[in-house]
């Protein structure tokens, strides 16, 4: 009892790990634009994408191939900012429209390019890292959490510790006396979206051979992520981060013991538990503009 | 002239908020706005900083012609602007806050010498450096915004309504603080409903009645005129 315990509470920590780096990027994109990226979910999917194409199929180093993710990813992001959600900016449903017009075309890009069928992704390490008797955690999944300690610790720093971090967060918070501050409202939204895009991608590319990767991926990480910053706070990074773990370990722990489907209602009631006790979520204290 | 606007105009959708006011701000001294609610004076600064577009006429700061231009573009020209309400950032520290004031400077050293400057003109936000903007009191709040627009090292300010909301003490130190600031040789263009105060502080001053200029002269002049007197100043 005491190992499957222990090992349920290492599976919930490899979810939390990338759904926290899912949520952090919606959250960013929300915070500074005021869009909901409905797409986000396919830009996890195409962070996987890039591990099929160069891992898989070119058979490049699985870590070069990750790295390729973030950065695709990432300038689709710009590139989605510059052209879809600019125009969109503190329009919600104008945001919505354009983020879900470009799940629709991602979506099928990915089928045209790479069919439907799930693909095989072989497992770059199948090393399993033994805590104790009948406790363990494949290498590959171990990375994932070091990954997404390392990536949320370096957005934190860059928040609060430099020159466009502040801008950022200041632009999220009011972003007339931001502009009034000289802070560039296009430049800000860039570097949001840029990084909360290259956050999925790369989430999307270390888990790819741990996960089903198929084009309609991207449906069930949104969900949860949507449920992580409701639950967090829409709004907050940290609220979405401890949010994300609190949801893992919820739905790990439902999942192993008692059901999957069981898990997703639980999820959702703890979204729903938290919307009428504190409808801000955990860390919102206010709402955006 | 440092800042002349030409016949500028503001219309908020069909409504028009500014009728071509033309006004002018010298290189050096205290000019004020000032006028009932609604009047238009909030719309003239904005319209300075090129927060709302102009439908006609022109804005021109050192013999360029800023409108039409973004507002970071007209924040790095050197105009500082103190909006209305204050608008700090709340989630931010004070000292974060003073930083996104200094966020277009590239000179370092300068700006940490302009820290000691903030936080000695204003040894509260020193107390307070590390906390957050939203648990300051309305002054302090006050302070925080103008501490931010000096971080520019503005070649003008705009300052829109300070005293609003603020204990009549907190009011006379602002003004002691606008004074000061005028007398480091940064002109300031004040936006003040509390026309006493306003008129005793500024050099020029002008006086908005919907979206036009009424009046406008010499302050103490214009602090001796029926009009203003009855209309603004309650005698």
């Amino acid at each position: 009892m005491t190992e499957l315990l222990l090992q349920t509470i290492v599976n919930a920590t490899y979810a939390a790990s990338y759904l926290a780096l899912v949520a952090v990027g919606l959250v960013l994109i929300f915070g500074v634009m005021g869009i909901i990226n409905f797409a986000h979910g396919e830009f996890y999917m195409l962070g996987a994408y890039c591990v099929v194409a160069l891992y898989a199929d070119l058979e490049l180093p699985f870590l070069l191939s990750v790295a390729a993710g973030l950065v695709f990813v990432g300038l689709v992001g710009i590139a989605t900012e510059r052209t879809l959600f600019r125009p969109m900016r503190d329009n919600p449903l104008g945001g919505l429209v354009v983020s879900i017009g470009l799940l629709l075309i991602l979506q099928s890009l990915a089928t045209l390019g790479f069919g439907v069928r799930m693909e095989h992704i072989p497992p770059p390490s199948q090393a399993v890292l033994t805590l104790r008797e009948g406790v363990g955690i494949p290498v590959q999944r171990l990375n994932v959490i070091f990954a997404a300690v390392l990536l949320l610790g370096a957005l934190w720093l860059f928040l609060h510790r430099t020159r466009w971090g502040f801008a950022l967060r200041a632009s999220a918070q009011d972003p007339e006396a931001a502009a009034l501050q000289g802070i560039s409202m296009g430049q800000a939204s860039r570097i949001a979206v840029g990084i909360g895009a290259a956050l999925a991608g790369v989430a999307g590319a270390l888990t790819a051979p741990l996960v089903r990767t198929f084009p309609y991926m991207g449906h069930s990480v949104i969900i949860a992520a949507f449920i992580v910053i409701i639950v967090g706070g829409v709004g907050s990074l940290e609220g979405a981060v401890l949010a994300a773990v609190v949801y893992a370990f919820v739905h790990t722990f439902v999942t192993t013991f008692v059901d999957g489907v069981i898990a997703d209602i639980v999820g959702l009631l703890l979204m729903l538990a938290v919307l009428i006790v504190r409808p801000t979520g955990l860390f919102g204290s206010r709402d955006r503009g | 002239m440092l800042l002349e606007v030409r016949a500028a105009s503001v219309s908020y959708k069909m409504v028009r908020a500014l009728h071509r006011i033309t006004m002018e701000v010298p290189a050096g001294g205290i000019v004020t706005i000032i006028g009932a609610n609604g009047a238009g004076k909030t719309t003239a600064l904005r319209a300075i900083s090129g927060l709302v577009p102009l439908a006609e006429g022109e804005i021109v700061f050192e013999g360029e012609r800023i409108s039409g231009l973004a507002p970071e573009r007209i924040a790095a020209l050197g105009i500082g602007h103190v909006p209305e309400g204050r608008r700090v950032f709340p989630d931010l520290t004070v000292e974060e806050n003073l930083s996104t004031g200094a966020f277009l400077r590239r000179d370092a050293s300068a700006v940490r010498s302009d820290f000691e400057a903030v936080y000695s003109r204003f040894p509260r936000l020193a107390e307070r450096r590390r906390q957050y903007a939203r648990t300051l009191s309305g002054g302090e709040q006050q302070m925080l915004a103008i501490g931010r627009a000096l971080m520019l090292r503005p070649r003008m300010l705009l300052l829109d309504e300070p005293s609003m909301g603020l204990a009549p003490v907190i009011v006379e130190e602002i003004a002691r603080i606008i004074r000061d600031i005028s007398g480091t040789g940064v002109p300031v263009l004040l936006v003040e409903q509390n026309a006493e105060m306003a008129l005793e502080l500024a050099d020029y001053a002008y006086v908005l009645e919907t979206g036009s200029v009424a009046l406008s002269g010499v302050a103490d002049e214009l602090h001796g005129d029926d009009h203003v007197r009855r209309a603004y100043l309650g005698a």
